[in-house]
């Protein structure tokens, strides 16, 4: 693929890669310099890409969530903790516009444990297949209907306890 | 797969397979046709594709293509800026070192020669390194660095 060719799909899928950065991160503007430090990773490894391998969405999306890990592994130097701290849940501020427009269901997603917010985004946001989404979680494409039907159960579940409150 | 609850089997996960039209042929029929006589499957179903619809409408990022386009320059204005002050570097380093080798070897240049010289490059040395110094202590510690002007 063309670099300039790359640039544009790269730019395209920008705010898919932001939405799932923000699962992961649970703030706007760490999930924005993720996406960031990912188009200079996909940039520079370009000829790596091999469209016969999967789509350029799965191979972008996955560079993009192993620069959010890493950010969060360094977060866990930085506070010198050993406890996890992979689950930080988008708060009110970080998804404003949908937070306003559908309140519950927001506040039900971001109960969820962030692999489960993750499959959710993957598939029901960004319509990924499901061997799309193996792919970019690194899961065997046989476990993805399981995770995802769980996590939609939850979320089901989640927004049922939100609405009776 | 199947969850057997009470006397009858439900078809579970491939509710969701089922909504994201990833089953085979047999399997559709089978969540179809278990859905027209299982109430709490149909249900489940149902609410299940609300909620698939509604994240399908909803927003979770608003930046817009042409920022992420702005973005991607930037990045490649800083990649190729980080590049050049390497090899700039690199270069300065290099002849710096020739230049030292040739005074040390060179015979033909006097002890006073060579210690003018070296005075000369010391000194550039000291001064590069102590506004390097500076430079990198403000970088860590100026608050003001993210303010745009």
């Amino acid at each position: 693929m063309k670099i300039d060719d790359m640039r544009h799909e790269l730019a395209h899928l920008g705010n898919n890669a932001h939405a799932l950065a923000v699962q992961i991160l649970g703030n706007v503007d760490d999930a924005a310099d993720a996406v960031q430090d990912a188009f200079a990773q996909a940039l520079g490894r370009g000829h790596q890409y091999k469209p016969d391998r999967g789509s350029l969405r799965a191979w972008f999306l996955r560079i993009v969530r192993n620069r959010c890990i890493d950010l969060l592994r360094g977060r866990m130097v930085e506070s010198d903790s050993t406890e996890l701290l992979s689950d930080p849940a988008p708060g009110p501020e970080a998804i404003t516009e949908f937070a306003q427009r559908d309140h519950l269901l927001h506040l039900a997603l971001a109960s969820l444990a962030a692999e489960q917010r993750q499959i959710i985004v993957l598939r029901d946001y960004m319509d990924l297949s499901y061997g799309e989404i193996a792919a970019v979680l690194g899961v065997a494409g046989g476990t993805v209907m399981s995770r995802l039907h769980r996590a939609r159960v939850a979320l089901a579940k989640a927004y049922r306890e939100y609405d009776e409150q | 797969m199947n969850n057997r609850t009470s006397n009858e089997f439900h078809v579970g996960e491939l509710l969701s397979g089922y909504i994201d039209g990833e089953l085979t042929q047999q399997n559709r029929q089978r969540v179809s046709q278990h859905c027209e006589d299982c109430e709490r499957c149909r249900q489940e179903l149902v609410a299940l594709q609300s909620m698939r619809d509604r994240i399908a409408a909803s927003r979770l990022s608003d930046i817009g293509e042409e920022a992420w386009r702005e973005t991607m320059n930037d990045t490649t204005v800083k990649a190729t800026r980080g590049i050049g002050w390497l090899l700039l570097i690199g270069g300065v380093l290099l002849a710096f070192g020739f230049a030292v080798y040739e005074i040390v070897t060179d015979a033909a240049i006097s002890t006073m020669e060579r210690l003018i010289i070296g005075g000369i490059y010391g000194g550039l040395l000291l001064l590069f390194l102590s506004v390097l110094r500076q430079r990198l202590i403000e970088k860590k510690t100026d608050k003001y660095k993210d303010v745009e002007i």
